[in-house]
């Protein structure tokens, strides 16, 4: 039932996506229209798939770490294809496929190194990364002239601190607490390298490229739901196979293990695939946040916990959120448009609201 | 320790500023003075002779009224009159290295009025370097500019007759108006689409050389627009800032050639010396758009 009324939502919101626009096209000339088929259709898929990876992502990342607060951009994905993006503008690499490419490269290259601060140091919680991972998100988040000395000064820090933890490393287990915190402190590294490119380069056009990472479908076209066709199957299976022991993992790590799952395995697999999902959603649409924090707890208040139902639920979810989010983004305020991001928390935080205030006193 | 010893020593340097320019108050009640747009009084003991120019169009309007041989620093985007590569650069200007520009020991900085420009002139200002910061977005600030640097160097008839060119040239009409009125659209970036709206400089020069801006609906300077408006409202031309008639990159994308004018490779190359920031050339540029729209197939 609940998949026939998300598959009708879904094809209402293509529906709508693909007959209004700031174009006004009469409705005789949609079929013929080089705009819906080249502009509306795979701006819409587009949306669409990236929506559902971010929630897809988001759901098993919250399962993984069993932290509610996280999300695929927590985990310095986000600072490292900005990164790659900016250096592939600075260094003028030529033709479509490189930017989104370079935004990959950046965000797996930040991954792997989130990855490999996770696997160290065994269970305990090092105080260090947690102060470190601390000073980087206020960093982050303060507003004005202090930001970005601070970011990277934390920046210059983590890097000092990785290479150390980096040298030190033995143990093999991937804990979840300091993926959490070597992912912020990662993010904060890259965004300083970042900053740093786009405030020393002369080119005017870096600038811009900071535009592009706030996010959004200005650039869709079938090459880029064909980059999106290409990466997010794979990572979309293994984490819809990994459903039954995502479940047990709620239970916590150990009576997992007895029930039977392979936790060891299963974390750095659900690691890998979530973190492949999100770079392939930033290298097509930039770094849209909100949609992979919000549309999972939607989802499991709404749907329940059991991640055979949420993983589909949340990709549907979270492909109807943005594709709806961005067809008002691109025609509320036409002939301007809005950055997507602003429409997907306008939308979802209240409905957001309203389900948790719902639920909770239910 | 050094560290501490360094701040003292900056601490002492502050002060020794901080008295000299209070002299500098005292001396200057005879000299040129001005209101600047962030509403300062900026009065000088004597018309400037060591100038520092933070924004190319500074520097054009200096060299127009025949101030040009004081300026002692410039930007390093400041390429035009040629005469002006041979002023020492200070940097990029953005923001403005306060410390280069003091080396150069101006009487007079001349700054592009934003929040971060405003910091360094009061950090100049306590150094005991006067300095002003003008608006200059739009073509109807180059008068006010000109006058208001025609009096700070002495140069005040030659700065009144720039500004009278430049209002006579904002309050003109097309010369004669174009048989069949041609649209275009000023594209500054692709993805995400910015485009140039009517409260900018460049929205003022098409309409003064006989085209049509199809974003002048738009109030703001620029806007995020999406390639579907731009499709829809089907401008003849795709004007773009760049000194090589090179076609940009996007322009072989499928999503872009949705746009008819990209698709007949309809291209304006406007040099972004000449079409780039408002400036005394500014009649040039006009006369050199049209050109262009006349001559572009």
């Amino acid at each position: 039932m609940k998949y026939v009324v998300l598959a009708g939502a879904a094809l209402a919101t293509l529906a709508a996506a693909l007959l209004v626009g700031p174009a006004n096209l009469p409705l005789a000339d949609l079929p013929g229209s080089a705009i819906v088929w080249q502009l509306r259709l795979p701006r819409a898929v587009l949306a669409f798939l990236v929506g559902g990876a971010l929630g897809v992502a988001g759901t098993s990342l919250q399962a993984l770490v069993r932290n509610p607060l996280a999300d695929p951009f927590l985990l310095g994905l986000s600072g490292g294809a900005g990164l790659g993006a900016v250096a592939a503008i600075a260094l003028h690499l030529p033709g479509p496929w490189a930017l989104p490419l370079a935004a990959f490269v950046g965000a797996v290259g930040a991954m792997a190194l989130v990855y490999r601060l996770g696997l160290m140091g065994g269970a305990e919680l090092d105080p260090r990364i947690l102060l470190l991972g601390g000073v980087a998100a206020i960093a982050l988040h303060l507003p004005g002239p202090w930001a970005l000395p601070l970011a990277a000064f934390v920046g210059a820090v983590g890097a000092m601190a990785l290479v150390y933890r980096l040298g030190l490393m033995g143990g093999a287990e991937l804990d979840p607490r300091i993926l959490l915190l070597g992912g912020v402190a990662v993010g904060a590294f890259a965004a300083a390298i970042t900053t740093a490119l786009v405030s020393l380069a002369q080119a005017t056009e870096l600038r811009n490229a900071f535009l592009w990472l706030w996010g959004g479908f200005s650039g869709a076209s079938w090459t880029t739901v064909l980059v999106m066709l290409a990466y997010a199957p794979l990572p979309l299976g293994v984490l819809v196979a990994s459903a039954r022991p995502l479940d047990l993992l709620a239970l916590g790590e150990e009576p997992a293990q007895y029930l039977g799952a392979d936790v060891r395995r299963l974390k750095r697999v659900v690691y890998l695939a979530a973190s492949l999902l999100t770079a392939a959603a930033v290298a097509v649409a930039g770094v849209i946040g909100f949609v992979g924090l919000v549309v999972p707890h939607l989802c499991r208040l709404v749907w329940g916990r059991l991640h055979r139902t949420l993983l589909p639920t949340a990709f549907l979810t979270g492909g109807i959120l943005l594709a709806a989010a961005d067809t008002l983004a691109r025609t509320v305020v036409a002939p301007r448009e809005l950055p997507v991001g602003i429409v997907t928390a306008l939308l979802g935080v209240p409905v957001f609201a309203f389900l948790l205030r719902r639920w909770t006193v239910s | 320790m050094r560290r501490w010893t360094v701040r003292t020593h900056l601490a002492g340097l502050v002060a020794l500023a901080a008295v000299a320019c209070a002299r500098g108050e005292h001396a200057s009640a005879a000299g040129p003075a001005v209101t600047d747009d962030a509403g300062r009084r900026v009065a000088l003991a004597v018309p400037a002779r060591r100038i520092v120019s933070l924004l190319p169009s500074f520097t054009e309007i200096l060299f127009a009224i025949g101030a040009g041989h004081r300026l002692v620093g410039r930007t390093a985007w400041c390429d035009y009159p040629p005469a002006a590569l041979a002023v020492p650069s200070v940097g990029d200007g953005i923001p403005p290295n306060v410390e280069a520009v003091a080396a150069r020991r101006p009487d007079l900085v001349v700054l592009y009025r934003s929040g971060q420009n405003a910091t360094a002139a009061e950090q100049l200002e306590r150094l005991g370097i006067r300095t002003v910061l003008l608006d200059l977005n739009r073509l109807e600030e180059l008068a006010p500019a000109a006058r208001r640097l025609g009096v700070l160097t002495g140069r005040t008839a030659a700065g009144d007759s720039l500004a009278r060119a430049m209002d006579s040239l904002v309050s003109q009409s097309p010369e004669s108006p174009i048989p069949s009125p041609k649209s275009l659209v000023f594209l500054v970036w692709d993805n995400p689409p910015i485009v140039i709206g009517a409260g900018s400089y460049l929205d003022r020069l098409a309409g003064l050389a006989g085209a049509r801006n199809v974003f002048h609906d738009i109030a703001a300077p620029s806007a995020q627009v999406s390639i579907e408006t731009i499709a829809a409202r089907n401008p003849d031309f795709i004007a773009v800032l760049s000194d090589t008639a090179a076609p940009p990159r996007y322009a072989g994308r499928p999503e872009w050639r949705v746009v008819p004018a990209v698709r007949k490779r309809r291209f304006l190359f406007l040099p972004g010396g000449l079409f780039g920031r408002p400036g005394p050339r500014a009649r040039e540029a006009v006369r050199e758009l049209r050109r262009r729209l006349e001559t572009t197939p």
